[in-house]
């Protein structure tokens, strides 16, 4: 990975961070992961598959650091998502529908998962409340972002302006 | 068309990561969010902080309006309803300034002091939010230290102070809190605890006399490691009887940290040694208030009279 697009990749991530923390740290209604859409988006790049499981494992931590959650929660819940991603990143190339369901999915698989890890670590109270709501809202929220921003988010890593376009 | 090469190094990079998460975790449930956890959470509040600063400076007003336009409804009936309420509210406050002139008249009769000093308080901005915890905009440069308990402007119960940098302090709130918090109801001492999935905390009395009737009010406990005694934290949701001599009950929590936009924290417990001295009590209050985009910090002089 190049200077350049370590460089995109951090400012990406500060930006999912505090976007998340702050804009959808208020709205109750819209209640996307973008830091775990990060993840997942990552994985349709031409990053190397170690350096997103990385990647993704940080971005978890990060939010780990500036949560109450214990520490790793995040960062082996983003991993797994991650690993999940690049196994199936192949899906993702049929179309803008196909990237979202994909992305939807793995989102899906990433609360869950969270919500299971959690609980086996005496967290569940951590991640507030109406949990089951955000079993649903989370992932339908990733999935009109990723529709909406994967292209791009592609594009601007990769620095390729021919990637990732539909026929 | 995305062009990649497989890796054969994937899978061992995987497993190596999560077993070094798994250690993380285990780590951190056994110091307790303490040590080097919590030095690295300090470590990164204190570079996303400012930023989260800036942009809540940006994304308040926006988020206020989205929720001035999704309750216009329901605030015009709030309105209503608030009104009455302030009625009563200032027919009440009369009485109690009443109650109050007798008191201040028979402690002067008798001699007598306020038993605790007024607390020192650190009225804070909350500019972010991370699952059930959020982030105030002060920190150990306004006075603020770990452990400090959290109320709303009304006195109600928050949390507790988690992590602190210079600029800004991280606070989880008593529904996501790790430890119980120790709390009185009619004179009963019981545990209060979170609860899945709900708002709604678990109360526990160990060495349960009397019932508990819905309504009941309950307050923190002068037994309290982390609060100061009969800070109003919720209401029993339900009515509960002994059982073995222990009881268990529903209360709902005073505050809704979704809501909360401001909150102060205590500077409490007070220094142990000040506290000690009964007749020359010397607790250094330092207020501090935001308005928009000014904050102003006072401070009264040492020996003011």
């Amino acid at each position: 990975m190049r200077g350049r697009t370590v460089l995109i990749v951090v400012a990406l991530l500060m930006v999912a961070v505090v976007v998340q923390t702050t804009l959808f740290g208020r709205i109750r209604l819209v209640t996307p992961d973008l830091v775990l859409l990060l993840a997942i988006l990552l994985c349709l790049t031409r990053i190397r598959p170690e350096v997103i499981l990385a990647i993704a494992f940080t971005s978890g931590l990060v939010v780990d650091l500036l949560g109450s959650s214990v520490l790793g929660l995040r960062a082996v819940v983003f991993t797994t998502v991650a690993y999940l991603g690049l196994r199936t990143r192949d899906r993702a190339e049929i179309g803008r529908v196909a990237v979202a369901l994909w992305a939807g999915g793995l989102t899906l698989v990433g609360v869950v998962l969270l919500m299971l890890i959690g609980t086996l670590f005496g967290q569940s109270s951590l991640l507030g409340e109406n949990t089951l709501s955000r079993v649903i809202l989370v992932p339908l929220a990733n999935l009109v972002i990723a529709a909406a921003l994967a292209p791009l988010v592609v594009r601007l890593v990769d620095r390729d302006k021919t990637a990732f376009r539909y026929p | 068309m995305l062009t990649r090469d497989s890796s054969s190094r994937l899978v061992p990079t995987f497993i190596t990561l999560l077993v070094v998460g798994v250690l993380l975790m285990t780590i951190d449930v056994r110091l307790e969010g303490k040590g080097v956890v919590g030095v690295l959470r300090s470590g990164t509040q204190a570079i996303v902080a400012p930023l989260q600063e800036v942009a809540a400076f940006v994304v308040n007003p926006v988020a206020d309006m989205f929720d001035s336009l999704t309750n216009v409804a329901s605030l015009r009936e709030q309105n209503i309803a608030l009104r009455a309420e302030l009625a009563d509210a200032q027919a009440e406050l009369v009485a109690v300034q009443d109650q109050l002139a007798v008191l201040a008249l028979l402690e002067q009769l008798y001699g007598l002091d306020s038993a605790d000093p007024e607390l020192g308080q650190t009225v804070a901005n909350v500019i972010g939010k991370v699952d059930a915890a959020f982030v105030v905009d002060k920190g150990t440069n306004d006075g603020v230290v770990v452990g400090q308990p959290v109320i709303d402007t009304n006195g109600y119960v928050v949390g507790i102070v988690m992590t602190v940098t210079s600029g800004s302090a991280t606070i989880v709130p008593i529904t996501a809190g790790r430890n119980g918090l120790t709390v009185l109801v009619n004179a009963q001492v019981g545990t209060l605890t979170p609860q899945v999935n709900t708002s709604e905390m678990r109360l526990l009395i160990g060495d349960a006399r009397e019932p508990v009737i819905e309504g009941d009010r309950v307050v923190t406990s002068a037994g309290s490691n982390a609060y100061p005694a009969g800070l109003p934290v919720g209401v029993v949701l339900g009515d509960a009887a002994p059982e073995s001599n222990s009881l268990t009950a529903s209360v709902e929590p005073y505050v809704n940290t979704d809501t909360l936009r401001i909150v102060v924290i205590l500077a409490w417990p007070p220094d142990p040694v000040t506290a000690a001295t009964d007749d020359a009590v010397d607790v250094k209050e330092t207020t501090t208030t935001t308005s928009g985009d000014t904050a102003t910090t006072t401070s009264p002089p040492e020996n003011e009279g």
